[in-house]
């Protein structure tokens, strides 16, 4: 008799679950990255509040200080200093993108894997681009769509997506694959260890199939999540600026102070 | 008509070929004006992993499709 206390979820089961819009487990985790990331912003919050000018910074504000100035330059480097503010949005966006990869180091499923959070993620940078087009050149925002002439209306529409469906499939497609490779590894290294430790652990019923694994996969890990996680929320957070800055004006604060000055 | 999947699947990893001669031409300009001037090295090699991560993502699509196809489709 051979009793199997978890029920085994194949690959294909996970990926069909991916594609029908219900209330799966991703879904959940994208509220529990929310809510670590709000424990940490109240925590942060609270520690600012009680802290005084003369001290010296420590512990977790000292990282949080470094952590506004690494994002605050980053920003900078690539937007003129007028569009400061969209450090704000930057400061959410690289936490959350960030721990959304890394939270599949627990053992819970990463949210990026499922297929909204990604494309929601993405329909927040195209809102930002419109909004800052529309900002820049009020009604001349319009003229974009009869770019050349008025036929290629169509063509202009159906191009105005594509930034959006490629920032949506680079991370979706690099969640993606990682999460099918390591499910792979996970399902051949559970059988390679049932058949060498089925007979001395005859007794204890599905433990034998855990035994394995944590040998080779952390390295794996190592890159899919970590090395990968970063340089997707480097990637996804850097296009997203070089899409908003596109639209804006490129001119300093200083050089419109001067130019009024003058 | 099943295995036929499979030959597509074949024919669109292909596509990594291409995608790996232009990683590699990333690499081997980055590696050539890291030797030139070492004091760029640590921009340069950000550069360049921005750079690989974004030429990377042709090859991702085609994974991706390539997992739709045996998993799903």
């Amino acid at each position: 008799m051979n009793l199997i206390i978890f029920e085994k979820i194949t690959v294909a089961d996970k990926l069909n679950s991916m594609f029908d819009f219900k209330f799966v487990p991703q879904t959940f985790m994208a509220l529990v990255v929310m809510a670590i990331i709000l424990v940490f912003a109240i925590i942060i919050g609270i520690m600012v509040r009680k802290a005084k000018i003369t001290d010296k910074p420590k512990g977790i504000l000292l990282l949080a200080i470094l952590f506004f100035q690494t994002i605050d330059n980053f920003t900078l480097s690539i937007m003129s200093s007028r569009y400061r503010d969209f450090t704000k949005y930057m400061i959410v966006i690289v936490p959350y993108l960030f721990i959304c990869f890394t939270i599949s180091l627990t053992g819970l499923p990463s949210p990026v894997v499922y297929l909204a959070t990604p494309l929601i993620l993405a329909l927040t940078t195209f809102v930002l681009v419109h909004s800052a087009a529309i900002k820049e050149n009020k009604w001349g925002y319009f003229k974009r769509y009869i770019e050349p002439n008025p036929v290629f209306l169509p063509i202009n529409l159906i191009s105005m997506w594509a930034p959006t469906l490629a920032l949506t499939f680079r991370l979706f497609g690099n969640a993606l694959s990682g999460f099918c490779i390591m499910n792979l590894v996970y399902y051949g290294l559970e059988g390679l260890s049932d058949v060498i430790f089925n007979s001395s652990f005859s007794g204890a019923i599905g433990i034998q199939s855990i035994w394995i694994a944590p040998l080779v996969t952390p390295f794996l890990h190592l890159y899919f999540d970590l090395f990968s996680g970063f340089i997707q929320t480097l990637v996804f957070s850097m296009l997203t600026l070089i899409y908003v800055s596109q639209e804006q004006s490129q001119e300093d604060e200083n050089q419109v102070i001067e130019e009024v000055v003058s | 008509m099943e295995y036929l999947k499979y030959i597509a699947i074949g024919i669109m990893m292909m596509s990594a070929a291409a995608n790996a001669i232009g990683e590699s031409n990333i690499c081997t300009h980055a590696i050539d004006n890291m030797g030139r001037n070492p004091e760029m090295y640590g921009k340069l090699r950000t550069a360049m992993i921005l750079g690989c991560s974004l030429v990377e993502t042709t090859a991702i699509y085609c994974l991706l499709v390539s997992i739709l196809l045996i998993f799903v489709g």
